[in-house]
């Protein structure tokens, strides 16, 4: 059972750093990213062609695929995000569903639907062993790397200056204009910022799943529970739904059966929010 | 009272007009997704449009009126308009049952709640024998020289036109339910309640009675949708029925037309579903995703430059004109 | 002047409504056979986007290669209208194919079937995906279409009693059935003690009938020879991670694995069994993840050792000289050597133009008279024939059981179609 927990554990670190990216979005924009999934696709893509075409390993390849998922972000922001943004909320969607489809089937387009694999990185096929536990290398790494960025970015968000911009538009924009702030830079740079998350967990990923045009798709879907269990905005949260809906995706798989696992995970988000209708620390 | 039902009957009766002037298979049967995806909008409609409590999750009832049908027929030969009206009143219990907890949630956080029950549903049903769980139910299909009283009692035909009246007689149901609740006390109702709870709440109306109300109505028709798509298309499985993307789909073509008003569905609809096919039927078949790229990039243009939907378009359109003619007819006209 | 704008968005929804319509054609009915026809037009739905596009876009390359040596001539070729270009019985006319894509959803499998049979088509291949082979088996019953499914396997499509569909892979009945056989040649040959079996299958069709498959063929014949059930898992099939899964596989220690899984969950299994040192004497794969040509390239040598069955496999070439020409012409559009749903799909095409040239006719009825009762050379197939039995099964198994070695996929059962002996029990992970 100690092996389940902590493979629950492990999973729902990488969890809350996808995470992460879609409530800061969500939080401070109020838009609902449909196209987080694809984000995460490009990053996991973009360590393996460094891995592939430049024998990078995807840890060396991380920087990269931040670099390019926020860029990813920021263009998104500009070309679609910006002319919904004031629109009724489900147009946002609507426009980031479009664009969500338009990427993968583009990915596809130009990388074949075949599932490409990485599995000659630096950390593949090793574990470390404590005890009776067994932990794979790929996924110690990825967690340990979602908990120093999960932090690099709540220290970002409470420490920098544009950290506190970023939220005094999300609690009030006008107000934020009036102080001076350029609140689409905000915005641009939250965008971004999500996608840099994203696109982290991506890299940290392709080590131990599969590289595909769909992958990003299931990890979306837990995301928007994560978030919503976590509370909108609030990165702590993530950061314990995350954990919650990982232990309960390995713990209850294991003893009520592993096609269940996913059911339980939406059945946890619905008792909890009856409970507290605005998530453990929404406001 | 159904507000403007000349112009109501008037975009029925075009409809039904159409198939006696185009023939071609593949026309009727976009026409055939395309009313009963219409049908879909106006049932989500009553629930997020009017009440305010947006649904991610429709489907759940979707499927559970096509696999009521479906069991019904497949297991005991019972025909499928009284699995029909049966699989609108489970899924109006269900639906009720089930969200009742959830409406003092507020906005997202009951929107993925929605999503959640639908995958919690689904997940019921592939494990559920009974309904045959991951197999799906193949629809038993009656014989070639049947009869058309017999093809009419089974609902199952060889030609599309009769799906097309089929489905457009559920479509103008349900847009002359939606209509009539909208204009009636209890839409007026949901109305003050979507615009400010605590207002309604503070003159007497309870909002938990009438948001039950709007997603019982809700479920039941989305649910006789879901019957005729199954007897139509004659295999159902969890995977299909119950996804999260035909549920996106309802949200989006009746965002596309313009949440909240009774034209919106079919607008968004007649151009969403000849939009998806065809940009499958001419781009498509090439291995490339293309046309659902292209598909996905139509979606982003037409929200980007229109993001009020087409009733958006329509409403930017009559302002400008009554300010025209500033002070005169103008002025008189209500929001439809 | 409100109702003007409506008319106006009513006219805008009409045109879009017709749209679509000038780029199908009206309804038209194949014609008799005898007439001056110069193309016969068939029809084929595939996966063509979405997950399984990679398969699907192998399928279609198969299924060109068939149009290419039936159209052609290729008088050194010993297959059945080879030698001739075009189908002799009908003028020499040639086949094309259209080729459809469903997205893997069945509602569209079932739209571009019906789309398909408006445009004339005189017989329907495909779907892969069983889930879409259905409904749109369904429309082609429904207007009388023959309907021949290459590689879908699941057993329910031939248990629908449908008088115009036949399909060409084993289905997992048989599969299972020549699985035990292969455990029990494993207890035979090579010293293995195999008797605990469990199953890993994915909660979806697929899976949950093979899992049904093996519980029946325990039931009624190899509890009775030594078998006995531990357990099953199922997962589904877009899992994220199978720690879990791999945990209670490890727990139930079986000595033989059953596995029907998809590409990607499979290589997460072997990962994590690699991980946790989880090694059973013998895994069985089902058709699916396993055959698919990746699986070899993303796993590498912690592949090897994994068997299944496929109706391919590179070391039978030498022994079918028509499959390695069919290869080559395959390798040229793919830049990869067939794989067994790939023969499957390619088999189907050969199946119905024989068809229609025997019946000499487009007739649909005439055409399921002919493969219904034909025996028809396939010499690609390793069982060298197909031959339907009255459900529509291909009574002869198309595929045998192979195993990954040395990272290819070798032939090693049955013994007469074997080319090398198999590897048992699956060395422990330490040891490779």
């Amino acid at each position: 059972m100690e092996q389940i927990i902590t493979n629950g554990l492990l999973m729902g670190f990488i969890y809350a750093l996808v995470a992460v990216g879609l409530t800061l979005v969500w939080g401070v924009m109020d838009v609902i990213n449909f196209a987080h999934g694809e984000f995460l696709m490009i990053g996991m893509y973009t360590a393996f062609w460094m891995y592939s075409l430049f024998s990078l390993d995807p840890l060396i390849g991380l920087p990269i695929s931040m670099i390019v998922v926020f860029l990813v972000g920021v263009f998104t922001y500009f070309a679609i995000i910006r002319r919904v943004i004031d629109a009724p909320g489900l147009t946002a969607l609507l426009a980031t569903f479009g664009f969500s489809m338009s990427l993968k089937n583009f990915a596809q387009f130009l990388w074949t639907p075949n599932y490409r694999y990485i599995n000659d990185a630096v950390v593949s096929g090793h574990s470390i062993k404590i005890g009776t536990i067994s932990i794979g290398t790929p996924q110690i790494v990825a967690s340990i790397g979602s908990i120093i960025l999960t932090i690099l970015v709540m220290l970002f968000m409470d420490k920098t200056r544009t950290g506190k911009a970023i939220q005094a538009t999300a609690l009030n924009k006008n107000t934020a204009l009036l102080m001076g702030i350029n609140t689409k830079k905000m915005y641009a740079i939250t965008f971004g910022l999500s996608g840099a998350c994203v696109g982290a967990a991506g890299a940290l990923m392709s080590t131990f799943f599969p590289i595909y045009p769909g992958s990003g798709a299931l990890y979306s879907v837990l995301a928007f529970v994560i978030v919503a269990l976590g509370g909108f905005g609030n990165i702590k949260g993530a950061m314990f739904a995350g954990l919650i809906i990982g232990l309960t995706e390995a713990v209850g798989g294991y003893l009520l059966g592993t096609q269940f696992k996913y059911a339980l995970v939406f059945l946890v988000y619905m008792i909890v929010i009856q409970v507290k209708p605005k998530g453990l620390f929404g406001w | 009272m159904v507000k403007d039902k000349k112009k109501l009957l008037i975009i029925i009766l075009i409809i039904a007009v159409l198939p006696l002037v185009i023939k071609s298979r593949t026309v009727l049967n976009a026409l055939v997704l395309l009313l009963i995806y219409a049908t879909l909008g106006e049932a989500w409609n009553i629930i997020t449009g009017f009440a305010g409590q947006t649904s991610f999750g429709h489907a759940a009832f979707f499927g559970i009126g096509a696999y009521t049908s479906a069991i019904l027929f497949f297991r005991y030969a019972i025909s499928p308009w009284f699995g029909l009206i049966l699989g609108g009143i489970i899924a109006a219990l269900v639906a009720g049952i089930v969200s009742f907890p959830f409406f003092k949630i507020r906005g997202h956080y009951f929107a993925i709640a929605t999503l959640a029950i639908a995958e919690i549903v689904k997940q019921i049903f592939v494990s559920w024998d009974y309904v045959e769980g991951a197999t799906g139910v193949s629809i038993p299909i009656i014989p070639r020289d049947s009869s058309f009283f017999t093809r009419l009692i089974n609902l199952q035909f060889n030609e599309r036109l009769p799906w097309v009246y089929l489905t457009l007689i559920l479509f103008a149901l349900a847009i002359f339910a939606a209509s009539y609740l909208e204009n009636s006390k209890v839409g007026f109702y949901l109305k003050a309640i979507r615009e400010s709870p605590e207002a309604s709440e503070a003159i007497g109306i309870n909002p938990r009675k009438y948001k039950l109300i709007a997603m019982m109505t809700s479920a039941f028709i989305a649910a006789l949708a879901g019957s005729l798509y199954a007897q139509y298309i004659l295999y159902i499985d969890p995977f299909m029925m119950f996804s999260l993307d035909i549920s996106m789909k309802i949200v989006l073509l009746t965002v596309l037309g313009g949440i909240g008003s009774v034209y919106g569905p079919i607008i968004g609809a007649a151009i969403f579903i000849p939009l998806s096919e065809f940009t499958r039927i001419q781009l498509g078949g090439s291995g490339t995703g293309i046309d659902l790229m292209i598909y996905g990039l139509l979606i982003v243009v037409i929200t980007s430059y229109q993001p009020k939907g087409v009733i958006g378009i329509i409403e930017t359109v009559r302002n400008r004109r009554n300010k025209n003619n500033d002070g005169g007819e103008g002025k008189g006209e209500a929001a439809s | 002047m409100k109702s003007k704008l409506i008319l106006l968005l009513v006219i805008v929804m009409v045109a879009a409504t017709i749209l679509p319509g000038c780029a199908g054609t009206e309804t038209e009915e194949p014609s008799e056979g005898g007439e001056d026809i110069s193309e016969v037009e068939l029809g084929a739905v595939l996966p063509l986007s979405g997950g399984a596009a990679a398969t699907g876009v192998k399928l279609q390359a198969a299924m060109e290669v068939a149009q290419d040596i039936i159209n052609n001539e290729y008088p050194d070729l010993d297959i059945p209208l080879a030698a001739t270009a075009g189908l002799a019985n009908m003028n020499n006319a040639k086949i094309n194919i259209t080729f459809a894509d469903h997205q893997a959803n069945p509602e569209m499998a079932k739209s571009e079937a019906e789309r398909l049979i408006d445009q004339g088509v005189a017989a329907l291949a495909g779907c892969y995906h069983s889930s879409a082979t259905k409904p749109a088996s369904q429309a082609a019953e429904q207007y009388g279409v023959p309907f021949v499914a290459g590689s879908s396997s699941s057993a329910a499509l031939t248990e629908r009693g449908l008088n115009y569909f036949v399909r060409v892979a084993p289905n997992d009945d048989m599969e299972t059935g020549m699985f035990f056989e292969y455990l029990k040649y494993l207890n035979a040959n090579n010293g293995t003690d195999i008797s605990t079996v469990a199953v890993a299958y994915v909660d979806n069709e697929y899976g949950v009938h093979a899992h049904e498959m093996v519980e029946k063929w325990l039931e009624n014949q190899y509890a009775d020879e030594g078998f006995e059930y531990v357990g099953a898992v199922s997962y589904a099939g877009d899992v994220t991670n199978v720690d879990t899964e791999v945990q209670q596989i490890r727990d139930m220690d079986a000595d033989a694995l059953f596995h029907a899984s998809y590409i990607s969950d499979i290589t997460m299994f072997v990962n994590k069994y690699k991980e946790f040192g989880v090694a059973p004497q013998a895994v069985l794969n089902y058709c699916g993840g396993f055959q698919d040509t990746q699986f070899v390239v993303n796993l590498g040598e912690n592949g090897n050792y994994f068997a299944g069955g496929a109706a391919f496999s590179s070391d039978k070439l030498e022994d079918l000289p028509e499959l390695a020409v069919i290869n080559e012409m395959y390798k040229e559009k793919t830049d990869a050597d067939l794989d067994g749903p790939a023969l499957e799909e390619f088999a189907s095409i050969m199946v119905i133009a024989e068809a229609i040239n025997e019946a000499a006719s487009l007739d649909g009825d005439a055409i399921m008279e002919v493969i219904h009762s034909k025996e028809f050379n396939a010499p690609y197939f390793a069982t060298g024939a197909v031959k339907f039995d009255e459900s529509g099964q291909n009574e002869v198994p198309a595929s045998y059981v192979v195993q990954t070695l040395d990272e290819e996929y070798r032939a090693v059962y049955p013994e007469d179609i074997s080319t090398t002996e198999p590897v048992a029990p699956i060395p422990p992970w330490d040891e490779r």
